[in-house]
């Protein structure tokens, strides 16, 4: 930071300030605050408004937007008009990003845990103090238990490319993303259906059913726009969930399915077109491979049959069944994104990804449409190889079929846990919260304890940077240079997007990049990391000399290209070079070759299902202390139907506490016909344990304190829809 | 006779090779080949290459699974068999894992830009 602030304000007494300025602010006095954290040099600026390109990052969904900044203040956040992926909309989460920038309850410097883990004492430390640190305890660890004995998370972020970069050059494989508590399994059921992981055309899509998906809340752009678009031009949606979501209100039909069952429905729809010849014959014939395995696996699961299973009438499965037919090939069942729900959530998938491709809606317009190049360069470097290192990853072997990149988080907590088949000692994460998000926090506090480090880079003091050893401030995303990033925006097509500073970085905060950086410098791993972010950009723009022009002055390049018909006289990238309605590998690795159904485990007397989601206010556990978004969603309810909750005596807004075998929370009850009788919902990202998250501190429960941690049994995804609860008023 | 002792030893080194490419069935170390990949292929296998000898740019992304057990089977056709040649039959083994293991038809496919 310039210690050329406004007025005679020096570093030392801008920090002061700053402390003051959060008291200020707490208090409800925002404004001169700002400008009190303003440098001089952006006050110059003073009485010129600003308008300037970035891209949010609220959420994944990486949106454009515009910020309008006026004396060094971002004062509104307003959409690019001209982003196609998210067809020139910013969300509700998106406009509050104003306040993830004037946070008061954002990470200002450097902390050094002083007490115990999880007890709050922290003393501050110079950048220098802690780099320091920080490579001498990574040294340590890596020369004791070798460079395995550290594991790296990293979120959903541009810059996470560079934690991968910086443990990969460190040594260490452990490398853990935040997909293995999301969509692991839908990826591995699509994957293993098509040869890759296809996009939705929602937007030419007349006819689609959501089996859990939640896209008028849970927002995916450009796919919740282009449904409620496609809707206005007639498409029909059709819900299948036990819970009464925004989605299934502006449904056209909602079924509330039995949770756990929606294979079931899928097989049926699978009978029905099968034994009724309503797929497309000749798609089926050139394209696929096993449709006579098929024909004879799915004579058992008559819609007759799935009615006891699913609890949706026959006749129903049976007429949606044709009507996905009559509107083939531009119908679908919609992929979805947060498949981490039953022990079987891959094969639960490969249901819906047969289904699509009875349908034979692949790269056809309305139908599943794939990802394109987008024409980046990866720039590549060549990392050293530590021989002493052991063979695998840590949680290797622990699902039958894991992505070696993502890794599973829930299999890496038990292997630190044991310390089998090596021990882990340290840990790195940047903007990832397991402690919110992994299902059985108990465990992740345990796995925390078994580690001799902990370092911690976020922009607040979120739940996990509470129990580490060290925490490290970044700046938000509108005080960012990060690298350009490829977006898929199935029918928008492809775009490149980059995010500069909109204003420069306040109090102490540093990008990971720059982070990473340092400690290479003082591991001696530098020459990995010998590049400014302009040389990086440079390098990823080298085919498309044009584009950073486009950038500056558009804020988006959009790269339309060909969305159908891309497959044309291509093999498709499986055994069979077909679309896997047989998979063929999976019979060697003893896994059914086709979806065969179990029925869930029965709620027992007494209990319900507890199930998981988010509202449009919500990112899980990085979105619930932001200001704005805090006065929309305070805290987080217990969804109950009222006919149970009336049996335990529970009204409108009781406390109740919610227990599960690994732990209970209390909040307060929401008594609604919304939800089925056998099922309470809980939103993420509430009952934090920081108090460096001044909003929501004490506010709701967390669902990682009372979900088991069950996984999927092929991707090692988590399986968060497989505990049950019991329900008492407090 | 020069020529027939350069003739036995090409042959030697090629019953090694054959040797090592039937382990290939076998377990590699992929972590090692990704690697040795880097080190001994990269240069002229990537985009933007320079030099004398120039070829596609690979990675384990560009063939299939069985793509890749057919150009270790028959490396000695390619053009830069003499770079092949110069490696050990394990770091061959480790070099296929990898590129086999993280093929485009694999079950965990190497990451793309």
């Amino acid at each position: 930071m310039s210690t050329k602030t406004r007025g005679a304000i020096t570093r030392r007494s801008f920090l002061k300030l700053s402390g003051t300025a959060t008291a200020a602010a707490v208090l409800g006095g925002p404004g001169p605050v700002l400008h009190a954290l303003v440098p001089a040099e952006d006050i110059s600026k003073q009485g010129k408004a600003q308008k300037l390109f970035s891209a949010c990052d609220m959420c994944f969904n990486k949106c454009g937007l515009i910020a309008r900044v006026e004396d060094g203040v971002v004062k509104k956040l307003d959409p690019n008009p001209k982003f196609l992926k998210s067809r020139g909309m910013l969300c509700a989460r998106g406009n509050a990003g104003v306040k993830q920038l004037y946070d008061p309850d954002r990470l200002k410097y450097p902390l050094l845990r002083k007490g115990a883990r999880g007890e709050g004492k922290w003393q501050r430390l110079t950048w220098d103090e802690a780099l320091d640190h920080a490579a001498e305890q990574l040294q340590k660890i890596g020369d004791k238990y070798t460079r395995c004995g550290v594991l790296f998370m990293a979120g959903s972020d541009l810059q996470s490319k560079f934690v991968h970069r910086f443990a990969e050059v460190f040594g260490s494989y452990n490398v853990i993303s935040h997909e293995s508590n999301c969509l692991l399994s839908r990826n591995r059921a699509f994957l293993d259906t098509f040869g890759e992981v296809p996009l939705p055309d929602v937007l030419n899509c007349k006819y689609v059913i959501m089996a859990g998906a939640n896209r008028f809340e849970a927002l995916v752009t450009p796919d919740s726009m282009d449904m409620m678009t496609a809707m206005k031009n007639g498409a029909k949606l059709v819900v299948l969930d036990p819970r009464f979501t925004k989605t299934a209100a502006l449904a056209y039909e909602w079924h509330p399915i039995k949770p756990g069952t929606d294979m079931a429905f899928f097989l049926a729809v699978a009978h029905v077109l099968v034994s009724e010849k309503l797929y497309d014959e000749k798609f089926v014939q050139e394209k696929t491979f096993g449709i006579e395995q098929l024909s004879q696996h799915v004579k058992q699961y008559s819609p007759e049959w799935a009615e006891k299973e699913c609890e949706i009438p026959a006749k129903d499965i049976r007429r949606i069944a044709r009507e996905l037919a009559a509107a083939a090939p531009a119908a679908m069942i919609y992929p979805g994104r947060r498949t981490s729900d039953y022990e079987n959530s891959t094969q639960i998938r490969r249901s819906f990804a047969i289904v699509n491709a009875l349908l034979g809606n692949w790269d056809r317009p309305g139908g599943l449409i794939t990802a394109s190049k987008v024409g980046l360069r990866k720039p590549s470097y060549d990392p050293p190889f530590y021989e002493e290192n052991p063979f695998e990853r840590i949680d290797t072997g622990r699902s039958l079929m894991m992505f070696e990149e993502e890794g599973s988080f829930k299999h890496a907590r038990d292997a630190v846990i044991e310390g089998k088949p090596y021990p882990v000692k340290g840990c790195f994460t940047y903007k990832i919260n397991p402690m919110q998000t992994g299902a059985n926090r108990q465990k992740t506090i345990e796995m925390i304890h078994k580690l001799d480090f902990m370092l911690t880079v976020d922009i607040a003091m979120s739940d996990t940077a509470w129990m580490a050893d060290l925490v490290l401030p970044a700046p938000s995303y509108l005080e960012r240079l990060d690298p350009i990033a490829g977006l898929q925006g199935a029918s928008a097509g492809t775009c490149l997007v980059t995010r500069d500073p909109v204003v420069p970085a306040l109090f102490e905060s540093k990008p990971v990049f720059w982070i990473v950086t340092e400690l290479a410098k003082r591991l001696e791993l530098g020459e990995y990391f010998n590049f400014t972010m302009e040389e990086y950009r440079k390098e990823q723009l080298k085919d498309l000399p044009d584009a950073m022009d486009v950038l500056k002055k558009d804020g988006v390049l959009n790269r339309p290209g060909k969305l159908y018909g891309v497959y044309e006289g291509k093999a498709f990238k499986t055994l069979s070079k077909k679309i896997e309605l047989y998979n063929k590998r999976y019979p060697a690795l003893g896994i059914d070759p086709m979806p065969v159904y179990s029925p869930p485990a029965k709620v027992p007397r007494g209990r319900f299902r507890i199930v998981v989601g988010r509202n449009a206010y919500i990112t899980q556990g990085s979105s619930t202390n932001n200001a704005l978004l805090h006065e929309l969603v305070p805290e987080n309810t217990l969804w109950v139907h009222p006919k149970p909750a009336g049996k335990l005596g529970i009204g409108h807004n009781d406390m109740v506490k919610v227990k599960s075998s690994v732990g209970a929370e209390k909040l307060k009850a929401r008594l609604t016909k919304e939800i089925r009788e056998d099922t309470v919902y809980m939103d993420t990202g509430f009952g934090v344990l920081s108090k460096g998250l001044s909003n929501v501190h004490g506010m709701g429960a967390c669902i990682a304190a009372i979900l088991e941690d069950h996984n999927d049994e092929i991707s090692g995804n988590m399986a968060m829809h497989e505990t049950m609860v019991t329900v008492q008023k407090v | 006779m020069k020529q027939r002792i350069g003739s036995i030893v090409l042959a030697i080194i090629f019953l090694i090779c054959s040797i090592g490419l039937v382990l290939a069935e076998s377990k590699g170390n992929a972590r090692k080949g990704k690697y040795l990949f880097r080190k001994h292929c990269r240069a002229c296998h990537s985009e933007g290459a320079a030099g004398d000898r120039v070829g596609k740019p690979l990675s384990p992304l560009t063939k299939t699974q069985a793509d890749w057990k057919k150009v270790f089977d028959g490396y000695k056709d390619l053009e830069c068999k003499d770079a092949w040649e110069k490696l050990s039959e394990k770091d061959l083994l480790d070099i296929f894992t990898y590129l086999h293991d993280h093929a485009y038809d694999s079950p965990s496919p190497a990451k793309c830009s």
